[in-house]
């Protein structure tokens, strides 16, 4: 079980004549990833989701706040002795072509992490052949036809799979999935989404899934949390299908009426958001940060920034909250 | 002679070739597909399925290794685009087939403001009256929701992706062309811009009368707006038809099987499934028999020796053996 409390970063970027400039990306995120439970954030791109699953897999340092990890918090160890609790939370990156070595073999590739676990576990090399084999065929590829072939030999799909097998090589407790299918063809992206979904339930990892795609978030995390961000903050937060199925948040509402309605199956929702501006970080903000775009702002957003709230199952920060009906339905219901 | 109506567009027989070191293999084996003036046409496809190939040869473009082996690009006003040579197809291109590029994100200048880039488009089309151009162009980003002139004094770097792309559709249409070609437009933008910058190709389609034809691999950008959808499968055309058709009642298995793996968000989500096997690509491409038999459900002797040809019926076209024999028609459903 991992709880972060009150995260913070700013980026600092290089100043000019002017001066530094100092960009935040997480303004106090608070979430709980529960044992083999799953855990969804989605906003668009530049909202500081993609920061957030750096953090949690301790690739990148935060400014205040801390992380817990089964009751011991981060912020009391020294860096090496982070490492252990860490490396029970594995990344999965975004770009399978980018993410493995070329010159390597994808034997050779396993083989690295593997010889750590069998160094740890008094393990010989005769088992980490084996668990080399075993790990690509819980992911579903072939191990003779893999191990001794280079990535630019397989598919993406075949990659992107052979990247979760070697997250899997150090036994995790956490799958960290950040925009893990958006480059994959589409016909394979579900076969990569139902194997995740098969590994929470059979090795009862929990996940982490970072996406812009809130329909892949439905079906890998449909029973999980779902969190909404927008520029470093939670706006708002519930369970996965009633947050989808009952947005209160104008922002949330405007990223679910942005997914394209499929003409001839589905119907488009009859309250549709559509933000009345785009993105534009370089104005300070008083109040509420989505005030400038938001199609039902008052003199109360501009004012200061609502705080999350709970209702029972969601949470939502928003003065207004109302929920609208924006998903597309289905047609022929 | 600048057209000022929607040019309809008909691609015959078209096989396209790439030379690799294991002989000529076939991107585009002999599709025909027509654009009817003034509609969208989309193209879904996965990687390799041939769909930026087919937009290329639409400006007779395509690239060494690649070459256009037979077929015809008959566009209305331009004649046959694969004989065009020289001076005719570089003048035709972007004055009558605007192409919005694939990252067009990354398709501009880093060196040179808009508007330089602008005027370089217009001198190299003889174009006289350059400030009329910038004038234009103005008015074009102004409809699309930029400061017209703040871009055109903006470099590249200066624009967020969003603004690039709004740009990139600009560039395809200040020079007053009819067809508009645009290949994976919202690739890399996040969902709110994408269904910005969708509504602003539906809105500025309608406005200048145009025949646009969108390239995507994504099935949910093709359905909320093109009119006409073509699903292309290792390099077929494998099913064409009005979009809500296509998406409501599929008839090609390779087209059901794709609209059943896409994750929803109403109904059961456990419905969703994924489809066995992986797409071709370029070198494993069957030679002959029906390019997805691999993959098929309704697989029967014939798809391993012949090529299903297309056969059209009730404004659907489909290449399948085994649709072909179930000979009971199909009503399509109305849609609000």
């Amino acid at each position: 079980m991992i709880t972060a409390s009150g995260i913070t970063k700013t980026y600092k970027q290089r100043g000019n004549m002017l001066g530094a400039r100092a960009v935040p990306a997480l303004r106090g995120v608070d979430f709980t990833i529960p044992k083999g439970g799953a855990v969804t954030f989605i906003g668009e791109s530049g909202c500081g989701k993609t920061t957030l699953g750096r953090i949690v897999a301790g690739l990148e340092t935060y400014d205040s706040g801390d992380i817990v990890i089964d009751g011991t918090p981060m912020s009391t160890l020294k860096h090496r002795h982070r490492q252990p609790f860490f490396r029970r939370i594995q990344l999965i990156h975004q770009d399978p072509y980018s993410a493995l070595n070329p010159t390597r073999t994808i034997h050779q590739t396993l083989a690295a992490p593997l010889a750590l676990r069998a160094k740890q576990t008094g393990r010989d090399s005769a088992w980490m052949d084996e668990r080399a084999r075993e790990l690509l065929a819980l992911v579903g590829i072939d191990p003779g036809y893999v191990l001794p072939r280079y990535p630019h030999q397989l598919s993406g799909g075949m990659r992107q799979r052979v990247v979760i097998a070697r997250a899997l090589t150090v036994d995790p407790e956490v799958l960290v999935a950040d925009e893990s299918v958006s480059m994959i063809d589409v016909s394979l992206r579900l076969g990569v989404l139902s194997l995740l979904k098969d590994l929470r339930e059979r090795l009862d990892v929990s996940v982490l899934f970072i996406t812009h795609d809130i329909a892949t978030a439905r079906y890998i995390g449909g029973d999980g949390e779902l969190y909404v961000i927008y520029r470093g903050m939670v706006v708002e937060s519930g369970p996965t299908e009633s947050v989808i199925s009952g947005p209160v948040h104008p922002y949330t509402q405007a990223l679910l009426s942005a997914i394209p309605v499929l003409h001839g199956v589905e119907l488009p929702g009859p309250d549709r958001v559509v933000p009345t501006e785009a993105l534009d970080e370089s104005h300070a903000d008083s109040g509420c940060l989505f005030a400038r775009r938001c199609p039902f702002v008052t003199a109360e957003c501009e004012a200061a920034v609502p705080a999350l709230v709970s209702d029972g199952a969601q949470a939502h920060a928003c003065y207004h909250p109302q929920r609208r009906s924006v998903i597309p339905v289905e047609a022929l219901a | 002679m600048t057209r000022t109506s929607a040019p309809g567009v008909r691609v015959d027989d078209l096989t396209v070739v790439y030379k690799t070191p294991a002989g000529e293999l076939p991107a585009l084996g002999g599709v025909s597909l027509s654009l009817a003036p003034g509609t969208i046409t989309g193209i879904v496809g996965e990687s390799g399925s041939g769909k930026s190939t087919l937009a290329l040869s639409l400006l007779n473009a395509v690239q060494s290794p690649g070459r256009i082996k037979n077929g015809t690009v008959e566009i209305d006003g331009l004649g046959n685009i694969v004989e065009l040579k020289g001076e005719d197809l570089r003048k035709a291109r972007g004055r009558q087939v605007g192409y919005v590029f694939q990252a067009a994100q990354n398709s501009l200048n880093p060196l040179k403001t808009v508007g330089k880039q602008l005027l370089d488009l217009g001198r190299s089309h003889d174009f006289d009256d350059l400030p009329a151009l910038l004038k234009d162009a103005r008015s074009l980003l102004g409809r699309m929701g930029l400061d017209g002139g703040r871009v055109l004094d903006s470099y590249q770097h200066e624009l967020s992706g969003g603004m690039r792309q709004r740009v990139g559709i600009m560039l395809a249409l200040v020079l007053n062309a009819h067809l508009v070609v645009l290949d994976e437009p919202t690739t890399a933008l996040d969902m709110i811009t994408q269904a910005a910058i969708l509504r602003i190709v539906r809105e500025v389609h309608h406005e200048r009368g145009l025949t646009t034809l969108i390239v995507t691999h994504d099935m949910g950008v093709a359905a909320e707006v093109t009119d006409s959808l073509a699903v292309m499968y290792g390099g077929r055309v494998v099913e064409h038809g009005p979009t809500t058709e296509v998406l409501g009642a599929p008839r090609h298995p390779y087209t059901k099987g794709l609209i059943r793996a896409i994750p929803r968000l109403s109904g059961d989500i456990d419905g969703a499934t994924a489809l066995p096997g992986r797409p071709p690509t370029l070198g494993t491409i069957p030679l002959q028999g029906c390019v997805f038999r691999e993959r098929c459900p309704m697989r029967i002797a014939v798809c391993d020796t012949v090529d299903p040809v297309p056969v059209t019926r009730d404004a659907r076209t489909v290449a399948c053996h085994a649709v072909g024999r179930l000979a009971t028609p199909v009503v399509p459903k109305e849609y609000a």
